[in-house]
C-alpha cells in the first residue's frame, strides 16, 4: 500500500499540467463551451504524446490513466478523457483512434457524442461499438452549459455490433470508474474556485471565507471531493471490479449534488454568469450524475452485490455501545 | 502508488486472525463493561498475550522495545480489533499515543518506568482532558497546578473522562500559568490514579456502561517529577497526540460490520426488496469505503515520515459521517424492533462519534484553517 505517486507518475502529471497550461486557461475553455466546440488541438497533443495510451502501456496502467483523467477533469478542458484514455482501452484492449463517447441503448442524450470517432454503447447487458458515420449522431441543445450533448439515431444504434460476452459488465464497471474520476475532478475544480472566491470576496468588512457558516460547509465538501478522488483511483488500480466501481460511482452521485448547490450558493449571483468560470465544473456534474441510472442505479447494483455475500451469520454485531 | 497489501501484511493479518480465534471465545462481541474488574483483568490478559508476540508495541522504535513496524501494521491491527469490540480495552490509547507522547517528551526515568509497563501490556490509562467549561475549547481549561516545593498542588475538575474505571494512571492536562495566553500555560502530569485526593464520580449516561465520569481534584499533590515535558509547553504534545488518536481506530470496519448485519436483517425481514433501502445500503458502503481510503491517506503520510496534517481531520469527519449513516440505516431496517435494548438497530450506538476525540465542528475548523487556509476572523 502506497498512496504517494511514484516519480514516473509525478512526472506524467507535471507534463500533463504543462500541456494544459500551454493550451489555455479557463477563458479558453469557456470559449469552447460557449461555442459548443471540442478541444481538438489539445486532444491531438495529449494523444500524440502518449497520454491516452497509458492504460495499455507497459510500466504504466489504468491507475496512471486514472490520474491523468482526474487531472484533466480538474482543469475543465473540453475533452472526452475518461472514455478515450481509460474506458475504451480497458474494454477493447486497443488504443482509441480518436475521441470516444459513452452512450446507453435508449437513445438518451450523452456527453460529447457529436465529436466522437467511436461510441461505446451499453445496451442492456451488451456492450456495442459504433464507429461513427455522418448522420449517426445529432447534437442536443443544452443551452451551452456543461458538457456538449448529443443523441444517437435509432439506425446507428441498430447498426452497432456487439463486442462479445462479458463486455457489457466490463463497460459498465469502467464507465462507472471513469465517471467517478471525472466527477472527482469537477468537484475539486469547483471547490478550488470557490475557496479562492471566498478568500477574496469581502462582505460585512471581512472575507466571507472567514465566516464559520462558510468554512464548515467548505470543509465538508473537501472531505467529499478528496474521498471521491481516492475511490476513483482505487477502483481503476484494481481493474474496476464491480463493487469498487459501483462504490466510486455511488459516492460521487450521492455527494455531487451538495457540492453543486453549495459552490453555486457561496458565489451568489456572479456564479450564474457565463463570464465567471464556476459553471465549467459545476454544470458538468448533472450529466455525470445521470449516467447509468444515476445514484439508484449504482447504489442498488452495489447493494444487490453486497447482499449476495451476506448470510445470517452476519446478523449479530457488537451490542456494546 | 499502489493499493495492494504486501505479502508480509497479508501474512500478518492472517496470523492475527488465527490468534484472535484462539484467544477469544467464538462469537465474542466485546467486553461487559459493567463488570469492571473482569473487564480490566481480561483486557490486560489479552494485551499481555499480544505483548508476548511482540504485537502490542510493534510500531514503537527499537530502542523502546518495538519493531519499528510500518504504520500499515497498526492499521491492520485496528481493522481486525476495533470492529469486534477492541479486546485490548483501553490499552489501544497507551500504544497509539500515550506511549509515543512519553517517548517524545518524557524524562529518562519516565520512559523507563512507563514505557516498559505499557509495552508489557499490564497498565491502563485514562485521559484527563475535557472540563465542565472546556470541551471543544480545550485550552480554556481551568484545573490548576500550583508549584509547592517538589510537588504541584492540583485543584479542579475533569469531565467525560473515558476509561476511568480501569485506569492506573491519568494523562492529566493542567494549567500551570493561568495568566499566560490560553495555549501557553498548559502542562501534562502523568498522575497515578491512587493519588490521595482524586475523587471519581460516575455520571449516568445512555450510550454505554461506565461511559462517563467526572474527576475532582481537591488540592491533590502530584510530584513535579511526574510532569511530562517542559512546564507550560504541554499543548504541543497534546496536539500531536490527538492527531494520532483520531485515526487510531478503524471505525469504518465497525461500520462495515453494522452494514453486513443490517443487510442480513433486511433480507430476513423483507426490507431488502425496498429500492430505497437498497440505495441507502449502497450509499453507506460507499461512505465507509471513502472513510477507509481517507484514513489510509493518513497512514500513508505517516509511513512516509510526514508530520501530522489536517488529513487526519478529513479522515475523522468521513468516519463519523459513514458510521452515522450505517447506524441510521440499521435503525431504519430494524423497524420498531430497533427500539429494544441490545437490538442491532439501536441508534444510540452511533450518536456519540461526532463528539468523541474532538467534535465534528472542531474537525471542520481544522480543515478550514489547515487544509483550505481560509482566513480567520479579523
Amino acid at each position: 500500500m502506497d498512496l504517494t505517486p511514484n516519480d514516473i507518475q509525478r512526472q506524467t502529471l507535471d507534463a500533463v499540467d504543462r500541456i494544459l497550461q500551454r493550451n489555455g486557461d479557463t477563458a479558453h475553455n469557456k470559449k469552447l463551451v460557449d461555442q459548443t466546440q471540442y478541444d481538438e488541438a489539445l486532444h491531438a497533443e495529449l494523444a500524440g504524446a502518449g497520454f491516452f495510451d497509458l492504460a495499455l502501456t507497459e510500466g504504466a496502467g489504468p491507475l496512471d490513466a486514472a490520474l491523468v483523467v482526474e487531472r484533466i477533469a480538474e482543469s475543465a478542458a473540453v475533452l472526452a478523457t475518461a472514455a478515450t484514455a481509460l474506458v475504451f482501452p480497458m474494454v477493447t484492449g486497443e488504443t482509441a483512434p480518436g475521441p470516444v463517447a459513452l452512450a446507453n441503448g435508449q437513445g438518451t442524450p450523452f456527453r460529447l457524442g457529436q465529436f466522437a470517432r467511436t461510441v461505446l454503447i451499453l445496451d442492456g447487458d451488451a456492450a456495442k461499438r459504433l464507429d461513427v458515420q455522418p448522420g449517426d449522431v445529432e447534437a442536443v441543445n443544452n443551452d451551452r452549459t456543461g458538457w456538449p450533448l448529443a443523441r444517437l439515431t435509432a439506425a446507428a444504434l441498430q447498426r452497432a455490433p456487439a463486442l462479445g460476452p462479458g463486455k457489457g459488465d466490463e463497460l459498465r464497471n469502467w464507465w462507472r470508474t471513469g465517471l467517478a474520476l471525472e466527477a472527482a475532478g469537477a468537484m475539486k475544480g469547483a471547490l478550488k474556485t470557490t475557496v479562492g472566491y471566498v478568500k477574496d470576496r469581502v462582505q460585512f468588512g471581512r472575507p466571507i471565507g472567514s465566516f464559520q457558516a462558510i468554512q464548515h460547509r467548505l470543509a465538508q465538501l473537501t472531505v467529499n471531493a478528496e474521498a471521491a478522488y481516492w475511490l476513483g483511483l482505487e477502483a481503476a488500480y484494481k481493474g474496476a471490479p464491480a463493487q469498487a466501481a459501483a462504490a466510486a460511482a455511488t459516492y460521487v452521485t450521492a455527494n455531487a449534488p451538495l457540492l453543486l448547490r453549495e459552490t453555486q450558493q457561496m458565489h451568489g449571483a456572479i456564479g450564474f454568469t457565463r463570464e465567471y468560470p464556476l459553471h465549467l465544473w459545476t454544470m458538468r456534474l448533472p450529466a455525470l450524475q445521470r449516467e447509468l441510472g444515476g445514484l439508484s442505479g449504482h447504489a442498488r447494483d452495489l447493494a444487490r452485490s453486497l447482499g449476495e455475500g451476506v448470510d445470517d451469520r452476519a446478523a449479530t454485531v457488537a451490542s456494546q455501545l | 502508488m499502489d493499493f495492494d497489501w504486501t505479502e508480509d501484511d497479508v501474512a500478518y493479518r492472517n496470523d492475527l486472525k488465527t490468534f484472535l480465534k484462539e484467544r477469544l471465545p467464538e462469537g465474542w462481541n466485546g467486553y461487559d463493561k459493567a463488570n469492571l474488574p473482569k473487564y480490566k483483568s481480561d483486557s490486560i490478559a489479552f494485551s499481555k498475550a499480544m505483548a508476548e508476540r511482540g504485537w502490542l508495541t510493534q510500531n514503537w522504535p527499537l530502542e523502546y522495545g518495538g519493531q519499528e513496524a510500518s504504520p500499515w501494521r497498526a492499521a491492520i491491527l485496528s481493522e481486525e480489533l476495533w470492529p469486534i469490540g477492541e479486546p485490548r480495552g483501553p490499552q489501544y490509547m497507551n500504544v497509539n499515543w500515550i506511549g509515543p507522547a512519553i517517548m517524545a517528551a518524557g524524562s529518562e526515568e519516565q520512559k523507563l518506568y512507563h514505557l516498559r509497563r505499557i509495552s508489557a501490556g499490564d497498565v491502563c490509562w485514562c485521559q484527563g482532558f475535557s472540563e465542565p467549561d472546556a470541551g471543544s475549547d480545550l485550552p480554556a481549561m481551568r484545573t490548576k497546578a500550583v508549584r509547592d516545593g517538589d510537588d504541584y498542588v492540583v485543584t479542579g475538575s475533569k469531565i467525560w473522562t473515558s476509561h476511568v474505571g480501569t485506569a492506573d494512571f491519568c494523562f492529566l492536562l493542567v494549567k500551570t500559568d493561568l495568566n499566560a495566553p490560553k495555549r501557553a500555560g498548559i502542562s501534562i502530569l502523568l498522575t497515578p490514579m491512587d493519588t490521595p485526593g482524586i475523587e471519581v464520580r460516575h455520571i449516568d449516561g445512555f450510550v454505554g456502561e461506565q461511559a462517563f465520569h467526572q474527576l475532582v481534584f481537591d488540592e491533590v499533590r502530584v510530584p513535579v517529577a511526574y510532569r511530562l515535558g517542559e512546564e507550560n509547553r504541554g499543548w504541543d504534545i497534546v496536539r500531536r497526540a490527538l492527531s494520532f488518536e483520531r485515526v487510531g481506530a478503524a471505525h469504518y470496519e465497525t461500520g462495515q460490520r453494522i452494514l453486513r448485519a443490517t443487510i442480513a436483517e433486511a433480507k430476513r425481514n423483507g426490507a431488502f426488496d425496498d429500492p430505497e433501502v437498497q440505495t441507502r445500503i449502497g450509499e453507506v458502503f460507499a461512505a465507509l469505503e471513502a472513510a477507509r481510503l481517507l484514513t489510509y491517506k493518513v497512514v500513508d503520510l505517516r509511513a512516509h515520515g510526514s508530520p501530522p496534517t489536517a488529513d487526519s481531520n478529513l479522515s475523522r469527519v468521513a468516519q463519523t459521517t459513514a458510521l452515522r449513516l450505517a447506524g441510521e440505516l440499521a435503525h431504519l431496517v430494524h423497524g420498531e424492533e430497533g427500539l429494544t435494548a441490545g437490538s442491532g438497530g439501536d441508534i444510540r450506538r452511533v450518536l456519540s462519534f461526532g463528539v468523541a476525540a474532538g467534535t465534528t465542528e472542531m474537525q471542520l475548523d481544522q480543515i478550514a484553517s489547515n487544509f483550505l487556509a481560509l482566513p480567520t476572523k479579523v
